[in-house]
């Protein structure tokens, strides 16, 4: 479970004046539901899937992953933990642009050398066959459409196996089209493997891809809905 | 360590332009480094190895050609002096001198047809007083040498016709070891081979070989243990105003003067040479750092620690280091080795390259000084963007 206790993140604009992204939130997120997080623009929903995944220190409050305290862990446990345990998607591009669809699949056993490449690779190839993507393993990002992309980033973050997927706006750069294919493809992935899902968009219709919604606005939570 | 070398190869190979800036400075650093040790290096032991060659404690020569002498030793720039033989009683007679020998400098013909070797130095000795190449003689050919025979620096070679000076052929019997001085491109022979060749010339040479009578050009001079060289020295230019003693230490002053000098600048070259480097390469990584901010926070948030990122970008610079420092050294050798000539004749001093084990270290200092100037210059920025919030270092 991760839970938001009271969670506020201030950030400096100038010397006098700050801005708060998240203002007192409490939030609990049970492991196995799949939470669309929605919200206008600027209404906090990325700095809190940040605060959920430990990548940005509350200015107040605590945030509570599996129990523990994010910013009680040194770096190195945080990152571990991270690695093993979450899987992320990104709004924007963020495949390695050096790297090629398999080699970025697997980069996160780069990262946490505990598996050999040679141990993971038929995982890596296993998940580009189940996203579709087993024409274009040697590829590199630029020769890929950015739904192909997208799916690329979806199967590096599940090679982990991670109990925890956070995807934050993964199909704004989408067309209606793949934005619905992606959607399915989340669905899917947590029906059959009941993985917990964190997902912030600001389309209002994607709610009824998750089991959970959360609704904010000026840093706070409005509604959540099951 | 496997795994962070191969992301280390892959950004290599993808970030091209950064890549090439900073592997071009370190080529920089390691190839001038390298190219100006070897040089200043080669320099002094060259001037070191000339002056162990020549063999004497105090050399005489006419008054005024101390520094044609000089350059003729050590450049191979063929001379002529002359100077009456009875300097070499004269300097016998002085108290603290223990042999004397005299020597004769004279220079083949520029493109005649009855020289094989054009615009060589002929260094002629005198077997009965010699002190300095009869020793070496007896060790590597057993005697002295025949009439007709020469022996020759290390870069004298016998061309296809074999070696013909003034119409006379000569018979090489051995080559030196290197000095890399003009001494390598000289030929030592007896005084009656150079007379023998003489009285061929009158007949056979485009121009007959000039030996004035009772005329030499240098007397070497070996001193009793414990005698002062300097005491001598004005003492031999008391005794006769026409010559001039040349000590051992003060050999070749002028050469070694220019080499501190050049040293001095290169110094101050390299100092500059390796700042701009080391400012370049921070600029262009802290560039690349933050072009790749996005980037970097990915791999955080994918669960690389902020050491992994900082240790994959140092990697990243050290594997540049190393291949841009090989890539020096290699290129180094390549243009020390193809205009060698060409580098004498600019800096207008020779130069020999040290032995392997020296030489090997010289590599291996090269390549270490070039990673860790291009270490250290990536550390600063490579720190900063591992200590970045990853949150933010993913914001556009």
């Amino acid at each position: 479970m991760i839970v938001l206790d009271k969670v506020s993140k201030i950030y400096p604009i100038s010397k006098e004046n700050q801005v708060a992204a998240v203002q007192d939130i409490n939030l609990e997120i049970p492991m196995g539901e799949f939470l669309v997080i929605t919200g206008r623009s600027g209404s906090g929903k990325t700095t809190l899937l940040n605060l959920a995944a430990g990548l940005t220190r509350p200015t107040s409050g605590r945030v509570l992953f599996e129990g523990v305290d994010w910013w009680s862990l040194p770096d190195r446990e945080q990152s571990l933990t991270r690695n093993q345990k979450i899987g992320f998607v990104f709004q924007f591009p963020s495949l390695l642009p050096a790297l090629t669809v398999l080699e970025n699949i697997a980069l996160p056993t780069i990262i946490n050398h505990s598996q050999d490449f040679q141990e993971i690779y038929p995982r890596a190839v296993k998940l580009v066959e189940t996203l579709g993507l087993s024409d274009k393993r040697s590829s590199y990002p630029r020769q890929l459409s950015a739904g192909q992309q997208q799916r690329v980033v979806i199967a590096r973050a599940l090679l982990n196996q991670p109990a925890v997927l956070l995807a934050d706006e993964p199909t704004s750069n989408l067309d209606e089209q793949t934005e619905l294919e992606i959607m399915e493809l989340f669905a899917e992935i947590h029906q059959r493997t009941g993985i917990t899902i964190v997902l912030v968009t600001h389309s209002a219709q994607l709610v009824r891809f998750g089991t959970q919604s959360v609704q904010m606005a000026v840093g706070q939570v409005v509604t959540k809905q099951t | 360590m496997a795994a962070l070398y191969r992301l280390a190869l892959c950004n290599i190979r993808g970030y091209s332009f950064r890549s090439w800036v900073v592997g071009l400075c370190a080529l920089l650093i390691s190839g001038l480094v390298l190219a100006t040790s070897l040089i200043l290096l080669g320099a002094e032991s060259s001037l070191r190895l000339a002056i162990d060659r020549l063999g004497a404690d105090i050399i005489v020569v006419p008054e005024g050609a101390a520094t044609r002498v000089e350059t003729a030793l050590l450049m191979g720039r063929p001379t002529k002096v002359w100077m009456p033989a009875s300097a070499l009683d004269t300097v016998a007679a002085i108290p603290g001198v223990e042999a004397v020998s005299p020597q004769v400098y004279l220079a083949s013909l520029t493109n005649a047809s009855c020289c094989t070797v054009s615009d060589m130095f002929l260094i002629v000795f005198d077997p009965k007083t010699d002190f300095v190449v009869k020793p070496w003689l007896e060790k590597t050919i057993g005697g002295n040498l025949q009439l007709g025979d020469v022996i020759g620096g290390s870069s004298v070679y016998v061309p296809e016709e074999g070696i013909k000076l003034y119409g006379y052929y000569l018979n090489l019997r051995k080559n030196l070891a290197p000095t890399g001085t003009g001494l390598d491109q000289s030929l030592f022979m007896t005084m009656d081979t150079a007379q023998e060749m003489r009285r061929v010339s009158l007949t056979e040479a485009v121009q007959p070989l000039e030996i004035p009578t009772n005329s030499i050009s240098a007397v070497l001079v070996k001193l009793k243990p414990g005698a002062n060289v300097y005491a001598v020295a004005l003492e031999i230019s008391d005794r006769d105003r026409t010559i001039t003693p040349i000590v051992s230490p003060d050999m070749f002053q002028s050469y070694q003067g220019q080499l501190k000098g050049l040293l001095g600048g290169v110094l101050v070259m390299i100092v500059i040479i390796l700042a701009f480097s080391m400012l370049l390469i921070g600029l262009v990584f802290s560039m690349a750092a933050n072009e790749r901010r996005r980037e970097l926070g990915v791999l955080r948030a994918m669960g690389a620690s902020r050491g992994f990122v900082f240790r994959s970008l140092v990697m990243e610079a050290a594997l540049l280091a190393i291949n841009g420092g090989i890539a020096g050294v290699l290129l180094t050798f390549l243009i020390l080795t193809l205009f060698r000539n060409l580098i004498i004749s600019i800096l207008g001093m020779p130069f020999l390259l040290p032995s392997l084990p020296v030489l090997i270290l010289l590599v291996v200092g090269v390549i270490c000084l070039s990673l860790v100037i291009v270490v250290l210059a990536a550390s600063l920025p490579a720190y900063r963007i591992s200590h970045l919030d990853p949150s933010i270092a993913m914001r556009e």
